[in-house]
């Protein structure tokens, strides 16, 4: 457990970033107005990414090492609940909240969990390095990357049987359903990210982006989607109708994950190279600041 | 300070990783170790590190009050040019290259399987949960647990007649300075590290805090090997291995029974006290000189190649040896020569 709850509890005025220091087992808190880090707390095994309940009301953070699911209040800071499961790193609710999936990156292996008591239901091999989760608009079915074979697979949910396997491209990594059920998916091996059929995993399009795509993050309307290109240091800015790139920033240090301020005015990226998060003024599209943090920062969450 | 230089550290790290070897990974097609490589980096740099460290604090010492001088006793430095080359060789490259493109996929591997199978591996925090919340306690418990792991693979390298082949190459040196550690031929490296590696996978070390604790095992290493006149006295050499401490256990001979090379004596690593635990200890007052007294020191001043060449060798010896008792061991054909 948590010695002292994590300092969430903050004025209804202030935004504030949750961000996951992965390689130093560390989470830290950061006051987004005046983007410093006001506390860095020690959290468990390989944290990498944390998501919110479908109620909004609990941060869950996915320890990777300890094999456990960390579940926080959000209001309070207070750490609620440890759960154990096998090596979660990406995790994901699917839309209707009925499954929580985690898929474990080192393990090869894909768990299906029951998304209110965390009750195992199907667990599945994954060859190899299972990856990023999306699902489809229905809650039927999950699509993980599968970034050691260049694949992607689509296992239904209510069964655990997997429905598909393809090659989408080299090293694929973050993946994210578009309004129309397709599927996007960062080549991170690649210089581009590729639109599949969620029918059969055949690749639609290539949509060059920069070396090393790999993450997507949609604005909050859904008009544009960014996308973090690790090699090149850079975040694409996309129309999400007709994927066309509109812009480019720069974010060197190896971007990551992203989230959006609650005003949408901000974009912040974790550096995983250089131990920081980065804060880009979207208006200009000029980097604001660096915040200094723990090591390989991996997961953030905004709010 | 010390965040200062981690944070140096990790901005070194950042950058060579960055604009060196994550194209290289990328133009490669091997993006998919970018993280282990990236980890990699970060465990060459610390090996600097330590390097560097060990140099000034051990060579200081070595100037003070040496046990042998070089000039009067050695002749020349052949065999300490050897050691460094060891040194660098085997922290920057060798070492890490083995740890995370060979041993860490193996045991990636082994912990799959495991836990696919349902045994999902304790930490000593859940075991004993005052630790949690004090990651510099926690970092402390792993250590003694794996030092204690580390005194009973030094048993075995001295018990096992193959082990000792290979083991041997490493007291045969008989001029001891504080670049002896890494003088271990390449397979004994592998079985170290795999043997320390299982050991930190079966007690849940975090993989982020192994190379950190290998590198601490390291630095105390460095210094128990320092050619120095120094011990911690009566209480201070119950708590920590210190240069006269280590310095017996590598005496060119071991006079008083049972400490003969079977059995041996001052095998621990980092805390004397599983010598005394496993009646292993020995006080004795001198500093005795160095190397393995039967092999008559026929390796000593050799370069690295032909040195890893001779533990081939002798390893061979000590297998044909195994198989047919007929022939001569390792020793008493290596004392022919």
């Amino acid at each position: 457990m948590l010695a002292a709850a994590l300092p969430l509890a903050r004025p209804a005025t202030a935004t504030t970033a949750v961000v996951l220091n992965s390689d130093d087992d560390s989470l830290s808190v950061i006051d987004s107005d005046s983007y410093k880090e006001i506390s860095r707390t020690h959290i468990g095994r390989g944290p990498h990414h944390l998501i919110q309940t479908p109620d909004g009301r609990t941060l869950i953070i996915a320890m990777s090492g300890s094999n456990e699911l960390v579940m926080i209040d959000r209001a309070t800071g207070v750490e609620k609940q440890r759960v154990t499961a096998s090596d979660p790193y990406q995790i994901g609710f699917s839309p209707d909240g009925k499954y929580f999936v985690a898929a474990s990156i080192r393990l090869d292996r894909i768990d299906i969990y029951d998304g209110s008591t965390f009750q195992l239901l199907h667990r599945l091999p994954a060859a190899t390095m299972p990856s990023h989760i999306a699902f489809s608009h229905d809650s039927k079915t999950v699509f993980v990357t599968l970034q050691g074979t260049s694949g992607l697979i689509s296992i239904d949910l209510a069964s655990g049987r997997v429905n598909w396997t393809a090659p989408v491209g080299r090293q694929p990594a973050g993946i994210i359903t578009r309004s129309n059920g397709n599927l996007l998916v960062g080549i991170m091996g690649s210089d581009h990210i590729t639109e599949v059929d969620p029918a059969n995993g055949g690749v639609i399009r290539k949509i060059q982006t920069g070396n090393g795509a790999h993450n997507f993050l949609p604005s909050a309307d859904g008009k544009t989607l960014y996308v973090t290109n690790r090699v090149a240091g850079t975040i694409s800015v996309l129309n999400a109708d007709t994927l066309a790139v509109a812009g480019t920033l720069q974010a060197p240090g190896g971007p990551d994950d992203m989230a959006l301020s609650p005003d949408g005015h901000e974009l912040w990226v974790t550096g995983r190279w250089h131990a920081w998060v980065d804060v880009i003024e979207l208006a200009s599209g000029a980097l604001k600041t660096s915040v200094p943090v723990g090591r390989s920062p991996h997961g953030i969450f905004v709010y | 300070m010390f965040d200062a230089v981690e944070r140096m550290i990790e901005q070194v790290q950042g950058t060579i990783f960055e604009t060196a070897i994550q194209p290289a990974l990328f133009h490669l097609g091997l993006m998919d170790w970018s993280e282990d490589v990236f980890d990699g980096v970060e465990f060459a740099l610390y090996g600097a590190l330590a390097v560097v460290l060990a140099y000034i604090l051990c060579r200081p010492l070595e100037l003070w009050r040496p046990v042998e001088r070089r000039d009067e006793a050695w002749g020349d430095r052949r065999a300490v040019r050897t050691d460094i080359i060891y040194t660098l060789v085997h922290r920057l490259g060798v070492v890490p290259a083995i740890l995370f493109l060979v041993l860490a996929p193996i045991g990636v591997a082994i912990d799959s399987y495991s836990r696919f199978a349902g045994y999902i591996p304790p930490e000593l925090e859940q075991l004993w949960h005052p630790l949690f919340n004090h990651p510099l306690a926690t970092f402390l418990a792993y250590m003694v647990v794996l030092d204690f792991g580390e005194y009973w693979r030094h048993r075995l390298q001295h018990r096992l007649a193959w082990w000792w082949a290979l083991h041997s190459l490493h007291h045969d040196q008989r001029q001891m300075t504080l670049w002896s550690d890494d003088r271990n031929h390449i397979l004994d490296d592998m079985l170290a590290l795999a043997w320390s590696g299982t050991l930190a996978m079966l007690i849940g070390v975090p993989p982020g805090e192994y190379p950190l604790m290998l590198i601490g095992f390291r630095l105390i290493e460095s210094l128990s090997h320092t050619n120095v006149r120094l011990g911690f006295g009566r209480v201070g050499s119950l708590i920590l291995v210190g240069p006269h401490y280590h310095r017996v256990h590598h005496a060119i001979e071991h006079a008083t029974a049972p400490f003969d090379r079977a059995r041996g004596c001052n095998f621990a690593i980092i805390f004397p006290v599983w010598d005394v635990i496993f009646r292993t200890w020995r006080p004795y007052a001198g500093y005795p000189q160095t190397g393995v007294a039967a092999l008559g020191g026929t390796a000593v001043r050799c370069g690295y190649l032909r040195h890893q060449w001779e533990g081939f060798r002798r390893l061979a010896a000590a297998l044909v040896h195994f198989v047919d008792r007929r022939r001569p061991g390792f020793v008493a054909a290596f004392r022919a020569e």
